[in-house]
């Protein structure tokens, strides 16, 4: 086993950042170490959404289920959630989850004494703390422009004239395995960097028409012809979605090999798209947050420690050795 | 130069470009506008309502004492008023929300007008009375005498009704009830068929107002006879024709035609005849008055009683004037003739499931005949009171008037329509089933349920004939719609623009007739009958003469209807082969709009339905102006119809409105059935009523006892135009998934589905069961009544009192678990006599559902019941995420059940990031053939993809109401995607990519009513009957679950003997008995003496104990009761 090292050093490279969204290139690791960051961003990075709804009043249209499920769904800014703890292994409540280190609570008291349709949003949900808000009243608030008509918040429920609606509701830090509420992303995808060759020598045999109808089978923009030397040149290699039309085209053209295209097995580029519960660059530094504290918890576990004895240099080596 | 100037102008003509068709499809929802979906219903209760009823009074107008012919009471109006109900002598107007929610009959009352005679002899006066209620009739909802007819939906809001609630049903007692429709053969028409013997055979079952008849013209062994159920055995044909005064043979076979080949038929028939010596028609009545039937306790004379029957049981429908029986011999000729032809040729058997020989009987029609026999039997009661009355000369003073009673009028209507038991002995009626209780599983099920069309047969019929689809179906009957199973192809369903007709005036019919030239029957003579190229004209089944240019006839008679001069439901109808022209106007058969072509073009020009897109053309002004008429089954049979404008045909006379049409409610929800194999439609058609979804717009203020709801119900992506047309799309019964077809897991054979949980926590397929339970306060004879006491905090049962109020009543929103008490209700220990303090005692009610869900009390509601007792109502609501085991299903007939629930993050995504809702596995495709579900998914794809709903009509290609996969497919390549709807997907759980491409996008799903936690059942210990001591059975019951027969052999084969002991007796009923050795008879054991005793022997020596089971000791003492004694033989073990 001497010689071959497997370790590697994955390098990163961010593309393109915004708050809600993060594309970036992930290189010289593979598709597991991609995979498991992928997962955890999806099912494992904690955030803080509405678990416990206790309703007052509720003389709306829909029942009590249907409001705490739609209370449950709205995203809230969880940038603190790291740090919290889960109401589970609280030790200052117990368990109970009431308390300012596991929860967080909110109040909601709307009634309608008007002839118009009264729409409860989020934005009539209110807390004491600052830290965790509905995501789109705290995009509200941090934007400038004030076209408060085109961000009313996330409708909970229309009232009409004498309908009220009261609870108090308790947002508690999960995580996305135990439901889909507590999951950070909207989307988190990646996909192979293609590697595109194109058979020069096979395409200068093409006539501008057949090169032209070459180009369109694809039905992404991944070629072009260059109006100056009329060349087929790869625009944007990543809009190749692995549909194989072009080689199939190549081959019913009665050029088998005029392009080659495989996945680089090292390389992935990485799209994450956010709730808004917490800022997409964050998801991924907190996803590699969890994922070390998952390998700690194998590293330092008293099976592993055992398993020394056995194993030896590997165990050292899981020891970071 | 020389070229010939027509010929420029053809060239000139060919080069235009060629007129595009007009667009016809606008016609439909302006149709339906006017129409609605159950306008048959509507137009058969309106007709009874504003027509019927007022002949059925007319002819029973007079209530005359046969005592004192002088005394009477009088009708001299009726009408039905608006809906309302008399409480305690205050008349309230009813809404039928209220009737639903308050378990009453949604009625109005029944008003008539009388002039009457008051006292008696000289006291005598005569008097009039307008507006005397003599009974309820109940209100047919949207019917023009419910409150919600000429509505708008601000107005039905307030009301507490749906708008998209399409009526035609009636509420009786609370309940929606539903008269369905009776498919059933015409009345009063020739029926060629064969008999069960084979035999050649002429029937006619006569209705008309006075009786009730079936006359049968039978041709055995060569001869011919006539069978009518006064004569046991069939009578010669000849004979009834010389009885009815034709007394020369060759008038005979003048009047059944010239043609030799008859006049052989006719040969044998003639000769028997002459042998019986009969040769006039004394002679021929006295035969047939001894071949009548005799009845055993009359010694009536029998004399004259043949010609009685042959006036008023022969041919009833065909009347007798001033002794003239010669229109009854010429249409037993024409019956007569009809046969041989069919003898000669087999062609002109008619045939019994041909839709045009079928007429539908509408509730309208059904009521009237109810109406018409209570109200006889209340005149009957009247009537036997005046003479009481008159007899005992009790009052002097008397008031006839008092003597109309409601009571029997109300009951008699309510009891049919609650029960469905049309036991009418006036009218030789007994049916059963007629009513069946409005589905509310879904909004569609409630539609279909209106267009459902019963059969007259019993079920159980092993034959394929009435099951069979008949061409004669087309656009009439849904091709799609019908059960599977026992009922299969006998109930049918409406298609979308069907329409039944109601009964109209014959007598004005008659004289245009007449006056268009046609030739009465006592102008002809027997020879002239059946002169070539004239032809018979039948009124509704009744000869009114002859034609000589029947097409000159037939088109004039259209005309007259196109113009309006007649009613639009008239079918003239030439046939050829009989030489007929046939006009009817009678009610219950079956038609459709089509527009008029005139040598192939539509009479409708794009300037028509630009004005009625502009909205000053409707549709009644399309049938106005003779742009669109209606064509019965049989007038249908004249017209030949062109599928869409401009084929080039010379004769086209009518031209389709739209095809998809042909589909009914059910099946238009389909998106490209006609990609579809045809038995996937009707599966889905049986399914789509068993999806969950919105039920209507008031669904929440609604208390049925059995509710289920989705949560986030949506409208399909995929769309056809019936569903737009029906509403489909704001009471929708599905969500949009979107469908991987891969397969996964392997938790996904046998059309099982992998649901992503993510997908499930954010709503797909939850939905609420709302359950209803009532608890009534009985009231007692002596004065007790059940009553409800607040509920005590610190008693026994405290803890299943959590959600009651303090008023004893459980409160709405409160979370309600098994064996919760829902009322503190007790009853009174003594509810005989009068004494004075009363024990009561408890008698909770207490919610039984299943262990470990929660449920909550929704709403609760008071009011009285039909006898006045206080009557609770509770909602209990009950939501639900999908589980494994629940039931779902595409709109294309592929149900499957939720296999696994998978991690989001171990489903398969695509570089996009797209993660399906669920997965399918592909062996779902290639033996159903549901094409069309595959065009579903890349349509939705391409729909979500542009922000564009696509459709997917029947047959809509061509028409431009339904997308094509080229179009489809070319957007689906703007957009980015690969043509065939597959992607490219990473697995979830690996991150490599999959093998192949994977086919995905959205498809419409529905989840159907079937969920396990309704079925899931098991059980270790638990009840058993009392009798046998057996486990109980059912799951209701939470009874054991049964090791059979089959089972119990399987065992015994493979030699499990202990397993089968421990099974069938250990398990199950094991009991110990005392057997007497010496007699072999079961005895007892004595506690006191600690010894098992043989009560026969009287001693306890020879006693073994042994275990049985207890049925079978249970046996031996039933039979020892009956005097076989069992006796036990026992050997050492």
């Amino acid at each position: 086993m001497e010689g071959i090292s497997y370790q590697r050093f994955p390098k990163i490279k961010i593309r393109e950042m915004k708050d809600e969204y993060l594309k970036f290139e992930l290189r010289e690791t593979d598709v597991s170490m991609a995979n498991a960051l992928r997962r955890i961003m999806i099912a494992e990075v904690p955030t803080i959404a509405i678990e416990l709804v206790e309703i007052e009043v509720n003389s709306t249209v829909l029942n009590d289920e249907f409001l705490a499920h739609r209370l449950g769904l709205i995203p809230l800014t969880s940038d603190k959630a790291m740090g919290m703890r889960f109401s589970r292994d609280c030790d200052a409540c117990d368990g109970d989850g009431q308390c300012e280190y596991c929860s967080v609570e909110f109040h909601l008291s709307v009634r309608c004494d008007q002839d118009q349709t009264l729409d409860v949003t989020s934005a009539d949900l209110l807390t004491a703390d600052p830290n965790v808000i509905p995501v789109d009243v705290a995009n509200a608030a941090r934007s400038t422009s004030f076209d408060s008509s085109e961000n009313k918040g996330i409708i909970i429920v229309k009232l009409r004239r004498g309908q009220e609606l009261r609870l108090r509701a308790i947002a508690r830090k999960g995580i996305g395995k135990d439901h889909a509420k507590w999951s950070p992303t909207a989307t988190v995808t990646f996909m192979y960097e293609p590697d595109i060759h194109i058979n020069e020598d096979m395409m200068a045999t093409l006539t501008l028409e057949e090169k032209q109808s070459w180009v369109e089978s694809s039905p992404t923009k991944v070629f072009d012809i260059d109006p100056n030397t009329q060349q087929v040149i790869v625009v944007d290699p990543e809009a190749y979605t692995y549909d194989d039309e072009v080689i199939k085209k190549a081959e019913a053209m009665g050029k088998p090999g005029l392009v080659e295209i495989t996945g680089r097995e090292d390389s992935f580029i990485f799209t994450v798209e956010s709730t808004g519960a917490v800022k997409a660059s964050q998801i991924v530094l907190n996803a590699i947050e969890v994922l070390k504290q998952k390998l700690d918890a194998v590293r330092l576990s008293e099976d592993t420690e055992e398993a020394d004895d056995q194993f030896g240099e590997l165990g050292a080596h899981m020891r970071g050795g | 130069m020389e070229v010939p100037n027509n010929l420029q102008i053809d060239k000139q003509f060919l080069a235009s470009p060629i007129k595009k068709a007009v667009d016809k499809f606008q016609l439909l929802p302006e149709f339906l506008k006017v129409r609605g979906l159950v306008k048959q219903h509507l137009d058969s209760y309106n007709y009874f309502v504003n027509t019927e009823i007022k002949k059925i009074i007319r002819a029973n107008s007079l209530i005359q004492s046969s005592i004192d012919p002088e005394t009477y009471i009088r009708y001299t109006n009726v009408k039905i008023g608006d809906p309302s109900i008399e409480i305690d002598h205050s008349v309230d107007n009813l809404t039928p929300h209220r009737c639903r929610l308050s378990d009453t009959t949604y009625a109005a009352p029944i008003l008539v007008d009388i002039t009457y005679t008051k006292g008696m002899k000289e006291k005598r006066e005569i008097k009039q009375k307008i507006n005397v209620i003599i009974g309820r009739m109940p209100v047919m909802l949207r019917s023009c005498r419910c409150v919600l007819t000429g509505k708008d939906e601000a107005e039905l809001a307030r009301l507490g009704e749906c708008p998209l609630d399409p009526g035609g049903y009636f509420i009786v007692k609370g309940t929606e009830k539903v008269i369905l429709i009776q498919e059933q053969l015409s009345k009063n028409r020739i029926i060629i068929e064969t008999d069960k013997k084979g035999h050649l055979v002429a029937s006619v079952t006569s209705s008309t107002e006075a009786t009730k008849s079936k006359t049968v013209i039978l041709m055995d062994k060569e001869k011919i006879f006539l069978q009518l159920n006064a004569f046991p055995k069939p009578v010669p044909i000849m004979v009834v024709m010389k009885a009815m005064g034709i007394e020369s043979d060759q008038e005979v076979v003048q009047m059944v035609g010239r043609d030799p080949r008859y006049a052989a038929l006719l040969l044998p028939s003639i000769q028997e005849c002459a042998t019986e010596n009969i040769f006039n028609q004394q002679q021929a009545l006295e035969y047939l008055d001894n071949k009548v039937k005799k009845f055993a306790f009359s010694n009536v004379n029998q004399e004259g009683r043949a010609l009685s029957i042959l006036r008023d049981v022969f041919l009833a429908n065909v009347p007798v004037r001033e002794q003239n029986f010669r229109p009854k011999c010429i249409y037993a000729a024409v019956m007569l003739r009809r046969m041989m032809d069919a003898i000669l040729n087999k062609d002109a058997i008619d045939d019994k499931d041909y839709v045009g020989n079928k007429r539908l009987e509408l509730s309208g029609q059904l009521i009237s005949l109810l109406f018409e026999d209570l109200f006889k039997t209340m005149n009957g009661e009247v009537k036997k009171q005046m003479d009481l009355a008159l007899t005992k000369n009790l009052a002097r003073s008397f008031d006839n008037s008092n003597y109309l009673t409601r009571d029997s009028i109300t009951q008699g209507l309510e009891r049919a329509l609650s029960t469905g038991n049309w036991d009418l002995k006036r009218f030789k009626m007994h049916r059963k089933g007629m009513t069946q209780v409005l589905a509310r599983l879904s909004f569609i099920a409630s539609v279909g349920h209106m267009t459902k069309v019963s059969p007259q047969f019993e079920k159980s019929r092993k034959v394929s004939g009435p099951r069979a689809l008949q061409p004669s179906q087309w656009g009439m009957l849904c091709p799609c719609d019908t059960p599977e199973g026992e009922a299969c192809g006998l109930v049918k369903n409406l298609a979308l623009m069907t329409h039944v007709t109601t009964d109209e005036e014959e007598g004005p019919l008659i004289s245009l007739c007449h006056s268009l030239g046609v030739e009465g029957l006592e102008l002809l003579s027997a020879e002239e009958l059946h002169t070539p190229n004239s032809f018979l004209v039948i009124f509704n089944g009744l000869i009114l003469g002859k034609h000589r240019q029947p097409q000159r006839f037939a088109t004039n008679m259209r005309k007259l209807r196109r113009a309006g001069k007649i009613g639009e439901f008239v079918s003239v109808y030439v046939n050829d082969k009989q030489c007929c022209v046939y006009i009817a106007s009678d009610g219950g058969r079956v038609c459709r709009p089509l527009v008029i072509a005139d040598k192939g073009i539509s009479r409708i020009k794009e300037h028509h339905m630009q004005e009625m897109r502009d909205g000053v053309r409707t549709f009644n002004d399309f049938l106005r102006e003779g742009l669109i008429e209606y064509l019965d089954v049989n007038e249908q049979n004249n017209a030949l119809i062109a599928l869409y404008e401009g084929e080039p045909k010379e004769d086209i006379t009518h031209i389709e409105i739209e095809p998809f049409t042909i589909l009914g409610v059910c099946a238009g929800l389909i998106p490209f059935p006609h990609h579809n194999q045809s038995p996937r439609n009707t599966y889905q058609c049986a399914m789509g009523k068993q999806a969950m979804g919105n039920i209507a717009y008031n669904q929440l203020s609604r208390m049925d006892s059995l509710l289920y709801l989705l949560v986030y119900p949506q409208r399909p992506l995929l769309t056809t135009r019936t569903i737009e047309l029906v509403g489909y799309d704001k009471l929708g019964a599905g969500q949009n998934a979107t469908v991987a077809v891969m397969s996964y897991s392997g938790y996904d054979i046998e059309d099982a589905i992998v649901m992503n949980k993510s997908s499930l926590d954010r709503g797909f397929g939850r939905c609420i069961v709302l359950k209803k339970s009532v608890a009534i306060l009985q009231k007692y004879g002596n004065n007790t009544q059940d009553r409800i006491r607040r509920p005590d905090r610190k008693g026994v049962d405290h803890h299943k009192m959590k959600v009651l109020d303090e008023d004893g009543i459980a409160a709405p929103g409160e979370i309600i678990r098994p064996y919760d008490i829902y009322v503190h209700k007790e009853v009174p220990m003594n509810t005989k006599d009068n004494s004075q303090n009363i024990q009561f005692k408890p008698s909770h009610q207490t919610y039984k559902g299943a262990k470990g869900e929660t449920a909550v009390i929704d709403r609760v509601a008071l009011s009285s019941d039909v006898n006045n007792n206080l009557c609770i109502k509770f909602q209990i609501r009950h939501t639900r995420r999908p589980e494994v085991g629940d039931k779902f299903s595409s709109r294309h007939g592929q149900k499957g059940v939720c296999g696994t629930i998978v991690q989001q993050e171990d489903f398969p995504f695509s570089e996009r990031g797209i993660c399906p809702d669920l997965i399918m596995n592909p062996h779902g495709f290639p033996s159903r053939m549901t094409i069309g579900k595959m065009i579903e998914l890349l349509g939705g794809k391409a729909g979500v993809s542009c922000g564009r709903f696509h459709y997917g009509s029947a047959f809509g290609e061509p028409s431009g109401h339904a997308d094509t996969v080229e179009a489809i497919s070319k957007t689906l390549v703007d957009k980015g995607f690969s043509y065939n709807g597959k992607d490219f997907l990473y697995s979830g759980i690996t991150g490599s990519p999959l093998q192949a491409y994977i086919f995905m996008g959205p498809i419409y799903y529905q989840k159907l009513k079937h969920m396990v936690l309704d079925k899931m059942h098991a059980r270790g210990r638990g009840p058993r009957v009392m009798l046998t001591r057996q486990p109980t059975e059912g799951r209701s019951r939470d009874g054991g679950l049964r090791l059979g027969e089959m089972e119990r052999d399987c065992l015994i084969a493979y030699g499990a003997s202990m397993l089968i002991y421990e099974r069938l007796m250990i398990s199950s009923d094991p009991f110990e008995v005392q057997v007497c050795r010496v007699c072999g008879l079961l005895g007892y054991y004595n506690h006191k003496l600690k010894t098992g005793i043989c009560s026969s022997c009287k001693n306890g020596e020879n006693i073994s104990k042994m275990k049985l089971p207890y049925a079978c000791k249970l046996l031996f003492q039933e039979l020892q009761s009956m005097n076989i004694v069992p006796r036990l033989k026992l050997t050492e073990a």
